[in-house]
């Protein structure tokens, strides 16, 4: 016991020094932390995120930043594993002395950096993070990346509407993906409670390419739907080898394969995916195409999902920012209070995005009303569209 | 207080990552090249995030109170020293780098096992693990892991200087010079490997709410190899050896945190270096005379017809 | 489990295996040679795939330093043929080989002439693969890059054979994967068992010290070694880049886990081994039953792990005789 009281004055010691040196005013550019994957396997998904957040950088301080004072973001990497999360956050909150931080890019990395964020009382908005129970981490995490719930039964739906003869459905997913892991108990119950017959799942890894058993497999059983919940480059080849080894049937795609990632994979053999989106570049509102039409000039082609998700991200907390900002000039706040004050207003505000309204319940859960089902188009070899199914 | 609140996180880590370097310092006072730790490990994890968020274990945990925080470590150990026998037995008939290959199957083989089965969470894992008594901030966790260090480094040390230490350096240095005396190996061998297990199993039972999440990413391949690069960049031949090595390793891509996308490259190319001048690790290289190398500094090529055989002195 | 269905699932093993075993070969050249595991060699398999694709495409996408660079405004001049792609494959190996090359001189020479470790050439190699894996994704980014259609000429997708009532069906591109594979290890044992160089290799192999008694320049028979290696492995990637697309910096060195499996389960050393090894693992994923997929990945370790307790060295190796 001794130890443990201890501990327990460290921890007094700690806490009053931390509050000594939180006593400074907030910085002009204001400092928002970015850790997501820049490095490691994941950076595929992580570099998205960092244009999208740089884009919104550019945007949104080129539009007067917090009612004039200017966003200065702060990238941190958190490579593709726990503690390269943590050490980006504690990075990020220390020494970057950031008022919240956007990221990381997993939900297995969210499970072990936002503790720390909301024990430091830190803001944290997940860019990526769809698993079950991100936003009940604490008080201080929320998301903007909608659990697919809601999405994948629209898809299925969708794929009927186009051939209502469909009986027999074949689903595979990812096993090493959390995402895709939670995403496919979505469409399997649908499938289910749609009266058509689950005839085959299969299971593979985001690692692998070789798809010949599973695509055996599936031909094996005439299905007339092939269900896919994987990543760009796994979910791309498995569709690919499909249609190479004869399957003629539909192909829904999952929200991981929401990406234009997914064309030099499959190539052709990508068109007439039926794909279910977090986000559509067709979304009408004013606040998604004003983002369309200056990202594709600056970079060529539509934004993707985890672009406009990391966008967004920045952007809810720069709204914030200025409803504060309003009240009291933002560099007249310390930062312990800031951050408090930004979490609370946070969760309060609603949000004109790319990805449509949205707001949060009290947990952090993000109330998304548009998503969305699309059919992906190729154009040529390389290039395609996401075209909108309504 | 600052700099704890900063860099707490990293300097658990060091300590933890060197914990692991040394299990796998462990089977090599026996001369036994095993990359098993990161199974052990893993497992450990796993055992201490089931008991502290399964809710078959509330009741364990109500009547314990932080008493269940030990008590996941003595079962990370047991479980873990026990399967390290199990596996042992038939893999410490191996030699060298096919010992290596067999413990890497088994680490990849329990990965396979951990996305699969539903106690462990599948993919996403197991989350939302309490701290460990009460703990708020990450460098609270050098109160775990600094007084593990020291008990490991004082039973390595009594280890080296028992009977069973002069057993582990005589199967080292000539296995079948050790049989021929009366020492058997295999027993002393498994001991070896046990005792990696057993402390790899500690460490991730330590390590579960310290990163408070536990997944099938936690023992991979990748880790295998990183201990292993710690133990050879360490030096192979004192428990100072992985311990430093483990903590530099680990602190280095940190420490290279400010050259953004580049710092991974340098990582890699001070790995490269120090493999080119500090053949010897470095502690090896720290000590005043340079000992004379007992292993053969080149794999002996006269034995076998195809390909340099690795025998246990190589390794 | 009906002929059908069992041949269908030979020919899946097959195509499965002859991938693991392209991997493999170069990756047991080097350590029949030299005795060494070399992690850098799913980084070199993974430049040879990209460097094919810069001469063959040459246009990069929107992240890393050549973001939006395109190399040929009008097209490569390769583009579009299967003998287009032949040469960039060619190429695309060469420089992978000259890589090699420059590897072994930086990270592994300075090493041997230190009497180094070996062990320590893991943590060498495992470095250079750190090293150009991640220059890779600062250059052009970690998406994935395809080859443009074509290459295998007007080739069907699929081929396909008729057995009564049912039809078995392989996809064109394995084939030929199976078919150099086999090409590539036939060729290396002519050049290992009937040439001079064969046979300076060999005499390196067994025993250097010797061998540069005899006036074999050492040396030069390992930089030949690394040579071959690197274009062994550029040409796999490749040819494996053309079946899936690159799949980003870490397409090669995802491959070196199993690999290792591979040259393991083959005997360590043997080149024929590599090959029977990675058609074995093969084929003993694709007969796993559809319900226990999930456990595919595990199947080559188990088998490993089984392998090694009964026949430690391995299928083709041969038994070392233990130093007394």
């Amino acid at each position: 016991m001794r130890r443990l009281s201890a501990v327990h004055t460290l921890n007094l010691l700690a806490l009053n020094l931390l509050v000594v040196a939180g006593a400074q005013k907030i910085a002009s550019p204001v400092p928002l932390g970015i850790a997501v994957a820049q490095t490691s396997n994941t950076a595929l998904l992580g570099q998205e995120q960092v244009i999208g957040a740089k884009f919104a950088e550019q945007f949104i301080n080129g539009r007067g930043g917090i009612n004039g004072t200017p966003i200065k973001l702060v990238f941190q990497d958190t490579g593709g594993d726990e503690a390269g999360a943590i050490n980006a956050f504690q990075t990020l909150i220390s020494k970057d002395q950031v008022v919240g931080i956007v990221g990381p890019t997993l939900s297995q990395q969210a499970f072990s950096a936002d503790p720390i964020a909301d024990r430091a009382k830190v803001p944290v908005l997940g860019p990526s993070n769809t698993a079950k129970g991100i936003p009940q981490i604490g008080e201080f995490i929320a998301r903007v990346s909608a659990p697919v719930a809601v999405v994948a039964p629209n898809a299925v739906r969708q794929a009927l509407k186009i051939d209502p003869k469909i009986k027999k459905v074949a689903v595979l997913y990812a096993q090493n993906d959390a995402f895709s892991t939670s995403e496919t108990g979505t469409f399997q119950q649908t499938v289910k409670d749609q009266g058509l017959t689950l005839a085959t799942v299969q299971k593979f890894q985001t690692t692998d390419n070789d798809f010949t058993t599973q695509v055996t497999a599936v031909l094996g059983e005439n299905v007339d739907l092939v269900i896919i919940s994987g990543l760009a480059n796994d979910g791309g080849n498995l569709t690919k080898q499909l249609r190479q080894l004869g399957y003629k049937g539909l192909i829904i795609g999952g929200n991981g394969m929401n990406t234009s990632n997914m064309f030099p994979v499959c190539q052709k053999f990508c068109d007439g995916v039926i794909i279910a989106q977090a986000y559509s570049p067709a979304q009408p509102s004013a606040a998604n195409q004003v983002f369309v039409k200056a990202y594709t000039a600056q970079y060529k082609k539509p934004p993707p999902q985890f672009a406009a998700q990391a966008y967004t991200g920045v952007q809810v907390f720069v709204d914030a920012l200025r409803v504060i900002d309003r009240k009291k000039k933002i560099t007249e706040w310390t930062l312990p209070e800031l951050r408090i004050e930004l979490n609370r207003q946070i969760l309060l505000g609603k949000y004109k995005t790319p990805l449509g309204d949205i707001s949060f319940d009290k947990d952090g859960e993000v109330i998304q009303k548009d998503f969305y089902v699309a059919q992906i188009k190729m154009k040529d070899a390389k290039t395609g569209s996401f075209v909108y199914l309504k | 207080m600052e700099f704890l609140q900063q860099y707490g996180f990293l300097m658990a880590t060091m300590l933890q990552q060197g914990l692991l370097g040394l299990s796998l310092y462990a089977p090599l006072m026996a001369g036994q090249l095993s990359l098993a730790s990161p199974g052990f490990y893993a497992l450990g994890g796993y055992i201490a995030a089931v008991i502290l968020t399964n809710p078959a274990f509330a009741g364990w945990r109500d009547a314990l109170g932080y008493g269940i925080y030990p008590l996941t470590w003595l079962l990370g150990a047991v479980v873990c020293g026990l399967l390290g026998v199990v596996v042992g037995v038939p893999a410490l008939r191996l030699r060298g780098i096919y010992l290596a290959l067999a413990t890497i199957a088994f680490v990849e083989i329990l990965r396979v096992l951990a996305l699969n089965l539903s106690i462990t969470g599948g993919a996403v894992g197991l989350f939302g693990i309490p701290q460990a008594f009460g703990f708020v901030d990450r460098w609270q966790y050098l109160w775990q892991f600094l007084p593990l260090l020291i008990l490991t480094l004082l039973f390595f040390h009594q280890l080296s200087r028992s009977r069973t230490g002069r057993a582990f350096r005589a199967i080292r240095e000539d296995e079948l010079a050790a049989d021929a005396m009366g020492v058997p190996p295999t027993r002393y061998k498994v001991l070896a490997f046990v005792i990696g297990a057993v402390l790899a199993g500690i460490v991730g039972s330590m390590s579960a709410p310290f990163l408070n999440t536990w997944n099938a990413k936690q023992g991979t391949f990748d880790a295998s190899i990183a201990y292993l690069a710690f133990v050879l960049i360490g030096g192979s031949r004192s428990m100072w050896g992985p311990l430093l090595g483990g903590a530099l390793l680990t602190a280095l891509p940190e420490v290279l945190r400010g050259l953004a996308d580049w710092r991974l490259v340098i990582n890699g190319l001070v790995l490269v270096v120090a493999s080119l001048y500090l053949p010897q690790g470095i502690v090896g290289s720290l000590g005043r005379k340079p000992k004379p190398p007992i292993r053969p500094s080149a794999p002996p090529r006269d034995e076998g017809p195809v390909g340099p055989p690795y025998t246990p002195e190589t390794l | 489990m009906d002929l059908s269905s069992f041949l269908q699932n030979v020919l899946n093993g097959l195509a499965i295996g002859s991938v693991y075993a392209l991997f493999a070969l170069g990756y047991t050249l080097i350590f029949s040679i030299l005795g060494i595991i070399n992690f850098a060699h799913g980084a070199v398999f993974t430049l040879g795939a990209y460097f094919t694709y810069t001469l063959i495409s040459g246009q990069f996408e929107n992240n890393g330093l050549l973001k939006g660079v395109n190399l040929f405004p009008n097209g490569s001049p390769l583009a579009g043929s299967a003998w287009g792609f032949a040469l960039s494959a060619l190429v695309g190996s060469v420089l992978a080989g000259l890589v090699a090359v420059v590897i072994e001189r930086l990270a592994f020479r300075p090493m041997r002439s230190r009497g180094a470790d070996p062990l320590l050439a893991l943590v060498s190699s495992l470095g250079v693969a750190l090293v150009i894996v991640n220059l890779i994704q600062i250059l052009v980014g970690a998406e994935s890059y395809s080859f443009p259609d074509g290459i295998y000429g007007d080739l069907p997708g699929a081929l396909l054979f008729k057995l009564g009532k049912k039809t078995i069906i392989i996809r064109t591109v394995q084939v030929i994967i199976f078919g150099v594979s086999m090409v590539l290890l036939l060729i290396l044992g002519l050049v290992i068992g009937r040439t001079r160089t064969g046979k300076a290799l060999r005499a390196v192999a067994e025993n250097p010290g010797t061998a540069s008694l005899l006036g074999i320049s050492v040396d030069r028979f390992i930089v030949i070694t690394f040579f071959l290696a690197g274009l062994l492995g550029g040409l796999a990637g490749t040819l494996v880049g053309s079946s899936f697309g690159i799949a980003g910096p870490y397409f090669g060195v995802t491959y070196g886990l199993k690999g290792l499996a591979v040259i393991v389960l083959g005997g360590l050393g043997s080149i024929p081994g590599a090959v029977l090894g990675g058609l074995v693992i093969g084929l003993a994923e694709a007969f796993v039953p559809a319900d226990y997929s999930a456990y595919n990945q595990a199947v080559a370790f188990a088998l490993l792990f089984v392998i090694l307790l009964v026949r430690p060295q391995g299928l083709l190796g041969k038994l070392q005789i233990q130093k007394v």
